[in-house]
């Protein structure tokens, strides 16, 4: 049946148009497959960047014993910060495409779609991140970094060497929940003429007036991405959280 | 006995109008121990805290060898890692075993080498009897082992004084006694310690010197013997009395 199925040149059902669109325009949803995945990988990772970063300043507080530089540029930066935040949060990602694109064109920036679309990603994922990154902050309780202080260190390496690689494991479900966000929202940035999947079904579904049956492909694609993705950050969470048994070591039994 | 390594001089401290301490003078000097004792919210912790600036005092200053320690992050980092701090709550790092826990601050503060600070943490455990459980996870240890672990990683860094505060408070009945053992042991070597503690008994065999806080203020300071047998101050009287009938 399937090789039957696959030989068409007739298409006479949904499913028939479906392979038949798919096998068509097999490159072009193969292509539009790869940019989806490039711009969601680049822009989530160097969005997690811009998140850690945004989110560190954001729990930073400006203590007693920072010098008077030190307490302005820590003053400004949380400002700064605070207003990124709340703008990314409140607005939609399709609009800030449209803006940051013509936006910028318009100024005289020139960029191919592609790298607007990087950019767009990168500032929404920032934003989200570097609420998800401060909550993460907060879940590791104030003991642990008083028990740090107390011994000499550094509020930098503090949270360097323990704050931030517990926040790091407690937040792993959301940074891939804000992946997986990313890797569906990059559909809205055909807006900004990206060739991406959903560019691709759009273009090919017109030429035969069958858009459920093109849409129906990008939704098996969209599908099968996120899938694997999704075991492949329950694997890696397990992964992380290590042993949960310990071995004595009993070269030092006898020295109880 | 010479100099005072720690002074504190006039040391207030209000949680908006709430007065927790009120002009506390101590002078610390080199091999006392000295236990802080008095009911809750007579600012015992507070005190500890300003003594390694977990806290900022409103008012006075703590010295440190004849020299304020002012809030700059170098001063203090550095005065830190010889005034270290047990905790009621151990706060050991969650994320790192025993031995880690006990070699972070000696590589990372001190920039001790692998090995040095090895060796450092391992005389150490063994000392607190936690050599066996250098690869364990804080979650896996009891809170007394825990508590054993975190004085181990005080200890790693050479301290001049160590502060406890409330170290048995958080424990289980059974767990308090090795962890006084250890504090004992501890006492022998000469060490300064400065420890806020509800153990009246530990308080009256250990400690050179005993002070009772009532409401902020520093209401007796005597050697345990006095303190404990012929208190001058009518609270501390009263206080031992319920402590002791309790």
């Amino acid at each position: 049946m399937g090789f039957v199925l696959l030989s068409m040149e007739n298409p006479q059902n949904s499913l028939e148009w479906m392979v038949f669109l798919a096998k068509k325009y097999m490159n072009m949803f193969l292509e539009g497959t790869w940019l989806t995945l490039y711009i969601a990988v680049i822009g989530t990772l160097l969005g997690f960047v811009v998140g850690y970063a945004v989110g560190i300043i954001q729990d930073m507080k400006v203590s007693k014993e920072d010098n008077v530089l030190k307490k302005l540029l820590l003053r400004v930066l949380k400002a700064a910060a605070a207003v990124y935040v709340e703008v990314f949060r409140d607005t939609p990602m399709i609009v800030q495409a449209m803006i940051i694109y013509y936006g910028l064109r318009q100024a005289g920036f020139n960029m191919t779609p592609v790298f607007a679309g990087v950019f767009v990603t990168v500032l929404n994922t920032g934003a989200y991140m570097a609420e998800t990154v401060r909550g993460g902050i907060g879940s590791i309780d104030l003991g642990q970094r008083e028990g740090a202080w107390a011994l000499g260190m550094s509020p930098m390496k503090t949270m360097v060497y323990i704050v931030l690689p517990q926040a790091f494991q407690n937040i792993i479900p959301e940074m891939a929940n804000t992946f997986l966000t990313n890797l569906k929202m990059t559909s809205v940035l055909n807006v900004i003429a990206v060739q991406e999947l959903f560019m691709a079904a759009k273009t090919a579904g017109g030429n035969f007036y069958k858009y459920f049956e093109s849409y129906l492909v990008i939704a098996v694609i969209y599908f099968v991405l996120c899938f694997v993705f999704n075991r492949l950050f329950i694997f890696m969470e397990k992964r992380l959280k290590g042993k949960t048994d310990y071995a004595l070591a009993v070269e030092y039994m006898d020295n109880q | 006995m010479g100099e005072p390594i720690i002074s504190i001089q006039n040391l207030s401290k209000s949680f908006g109008d709430h007065e927790v301490l009120r002009k506390i003078d101590i002078d610390v000097k080199a091999g006392e121990i000295i236990c802080i004792v008095g009911s809750s919210g007579s600012g015992k912790s507070t005190l500890l805290r300003c003594i390694n600036k977990l806290e900022h005092q409103t008012l006075g200053k703590i010295m440190y060898h004849g020299k304020e320690v002012r809030d700059v992050w170098k001063e203090v980092n550095e005065y830190r890692s010889k005034v270290g701090m047990v905790f009621q709550s151990f706060n050991l790092f969650n994320n790192m075993t025993v031995l880690a826990n006990c070699m972070l601050c000696t590589r990372k503060v001190l920039h001790l080498s692998k090995e040095e600070a090895f060796d450092r943490a391992i005389t150490h455990l063994k000392a607190v009897g936690m050599a066996p459980y250098i690869h364990a996870k804080p979650a896996q240890l009891s809170g007394g082992q825990k508590q054993r672990v975190a004085i181990a990683r005080s200890l790693c860094m050479n301290p001049e004084v160590l502060l406890f505060d409330e170290p048995t408070s958080a424990l289980d009945p059974e767990m308090v006694g090795e962890v006084l053992n250890v504090m004992k042991q501890l006492a022998t070597t000469g060490l300064t310690m400065i420890i806020v503690t509800h153990e009246m008994a530990f308080a009256r065999d250990v400690s050179t010197r005993t002070i009772f806080m009532d409401r902020g203020y520093v209401a007796e300071d005597a050697p345990p013997s006095e303190l404990f047998c012929n208190p001058k101050n009518p609270r501390t009287r009263e206080f031992l009395s319920r402590y002791l009938a309790g």
